[in-house]
């Protein structure tokens, strides 16, 4: 699944504190399917998120989301997650997360402008993440032209094959 | 301006050939690429994107280290399963370096073997890839789509990161304190502190720090969200390297005008015992803070902790002395290496009279295979991370402290200072 930056995302907020690790979003040696891992992701941190969560719905965190291993937040994308802003991520998930690829935004602030299930509009074209209710609004900055293009071309993978192909056909 | 560490590791790898800045986006040539028991996600990835057929190729088969290393042995069919795949898969591509039918921690394994050198540019597939800054190297973890791009290219995209210089000083007593060192730092200054950064290693108490502490301090880079975490290159890194591999290799220094983002000074002499509370790496008091919490479990090992000197200290303290009624000890050399040194030196005998469970090698204990906490249990370790659930239940407590530590909460059934318990100290 592709990600178009350009199109703005709308949606439900949950809310999560500081320092988020990937044992809490992807218990994999607990839990060992995706059907087991979406029943039981985060809920180290809040247990009703895997009950209630719903496609579409967009998490904010604090800093230094996805701490810990470098594990993919693949199971996020499965329960329908469309869209992470955080005051800081882990280099690793950032990573991980654009080369799925899946929206995530670096965005200064964003816990101090929304709260818990109001509704946030992400416009990555316009750098702005707003609450759609208060109208309160923090800047998402531009990602760098390299990682532009892995969104493009629908995550690191598909760029991989891409660049491998061209490269087969000049030879 | 001169360079850090960082910017000339990066400088030397750049594609573009320019010398870098932190901060500027680049493409690296890799000079070595870890994968270990999840190499078969990395297949199934390339599968997806369109390879039908798992990869084409790798880039250098003299570059691309396969390490099966957390299941080995095979802790279930599943996991059995997986190995006969990557056996074939290792054969298919012409993998050269590829350690099979060996338990132990590739982070370990990786600078016994002399397969990662000072100077270099090594990426794996496992967070704590950042380990080989102990012996001068640039390395780091990455993700299973980056090293897909990795084992086709041997290239990848890289920030070049600002670095912070950290001066560790002061006088290395008789028992290892990189531990300590560690969660002392991200106790006060959180543990992102680096966010996306370089730390450098330097002070006068670097000289003294054998390998096996610089190798803990440098794997923990990445809890406090280090992308490197490089010690210089010295007499002791030159002898480590010279006893392991022939390859040539150019160490790298920083230059005395390089730029840092800030500079962090750590008087180890003034530092007390320190533990990790539950649930957060960064959530650090000093053992007095908690001491007489009675705990269930405690744990050596892991790619942080499971090496020669973080087991000598625990069997010195144990000589004559015993586990504490009830407590479970378990301890797990980080490779058949180290195992072998300690049987060699006699450890393994005192731990086993005293009441430990001396577990085969490997990352079991820590990202857990063996010794999984009940609700309600209390366990202390010298192991990487204290994650909520990290261990099983989620109602049990995990305690982060040095071997030492760990080793005193053992024979006093709590946690306590290790002077009260040692006096030999």
């Amino acid at each position: 699944m592709s990600f178009d930056l350009n199109r703005v995302i709308r949606g439900r907020v949950w809310k999560f504190g500081d320092s988020v690790d990937t044992d809490s979003i992807n218990p994999f040696y607990l839990y060992h399917t995706m059907e087991e891992l979406k029943k039981h992701t985060l809920e180290s941190f809040r247990p009703e998120f895997p009950k209630e969560v719903q496609p579409g719905d967009i998490i904010v965190a604090g800093r230094n989301f996805g701490c810990g291993s470098h594990r993919p937040g693949l199971v996020l994308r499965e329960v329908g997650i469309a869209a992470i802003v955080v005051e800081s991520a882990s280099r690793l998930f950032l990573r991980n997360t654009i080369a799925l690829p899946m929206p995530i935004f670096v965005a200064r602030g964003i816990s101090d402008i929304v709260q818990d299930a109001e509704i946030l509009e992400i416009d990555y074209p316009s750098n702005i993440a707003r609450n759609v209710g208060t109208g309160a609004s923090v800047a998402i900055p531009r990602f760098p032209p390299m990682i532009e293009q892995i969104y493009e071309y629908g995550g690191l993978p598909q760029l991989a094959r891409q660049r491998y192909l061209a490269e087969k056909a000049v030879r | 301006m001169g360079q850090t560490i960082a910017e000339k590791i990066f400088s030397r790898h750049n594609l573009a050939q320019q010398p870098v800045r932190a901060g500027e986006f680049i493409g690296a040539r890799i000079d070595g690429a870890m994968c270990h028991y999840q190499f078969m996600d990395i297949h199934d990835l390339a599968v997806e994107a369109g390879f039908k057929d798992g990869f084409p190729r790798v880039w250098n088969t003299d570059r691309v280290f396969l390490l099966v290393d957390h299941h080995q042995p095979a802790l279930s069919q599943s996991y059995a399963d997986d190995n006969v795949l990557i056996r074939k898969e290792a054969g298919r591509l012409g993998i050269k370096h590829f350690h099979d039918a060996e338990p132990g921690i590739a982070h370990q394994m990786m600078p016994d073997y002399g397969l990662v050198r000072p100077g270099e540019l090594v990426v794996g597939n496992d967070s704590h890839t950042i380990a080989y800054g102990a012996i001068n190297a640039g390395s780091t973890g990455i993700t299973r789509a980056d090293m897909l791009y990795v084992l086709l290219f041997g290239e990848l995209w890289f920030q070049v990161p600002k670095s912070i210089r950290v001066v560790l000083e002061g006088r290395q007593p008789g028992y290892p304190i990189a531990k300590d060192i560690i969660l002392y730092l991200a106790g006060q200054y959180g543990d992102d502190f680096a966010q996306n950064m370089a730390l450098e290693f330097t002070g006068s108490l670097v000289p003294q720090l054998s390998m096996d502490s610089r190798m803990c301090l440098s794997t923990h880079g990445v809890e406090v969200a280090a992308k490197l975490a490089v010690f210089p290159f010295d007499e002791k890194t030159r002898d480590y390297v010279a006893a392991r591999t022939d390859k040539p290799y150019e160490p790298v220094a920083a230059d005395p005008d390089a730029a840092y983002e800030k500079e962090i000074v750590v008087n180890v002499d003034e530092m007390p015992f320190v533990v990790a509370k539950p649930h957060q790496f960064g959530n650090v008091g000093p053992v007095d803070e908690v001491k007489g919490i009675e705990i269930d479990q405690a744990q050596i090992g892991s790619c942080s902790n499971g090496r020669f000197e973080d087991i000598e200290i625990a069997a010195r303290m144990l000589k004559g002395r015993k586990v504490a009624k009830g407590v479970r000890f378990i301890i797990s050399p980080s490779s058949q290496q180290v195992y072998l040194q300690c049987l060699k030196a006699g450890l393994i005998e005192t731990l086993v009279e005293s009441g430990v469970h001396v577990v085969t090698p490997g990352c079991g204990v820590c990202q857990p295979k063996v010794g999984f906490l009940a609700d309600g249990e209390v366990c202390i370790t010298a192991t990487t991370r204290n994650f909520k659930g990290r261990k099983g239940s989620l109602n049990a407590e995990i305690y982060l402290g040095g071997p030492l530590t760990v080793t005193a909460a053992a024979v006093a059934g709590k946690i306590v200072d290790p002077k009260e318990v040692f006096d030999e100290l």
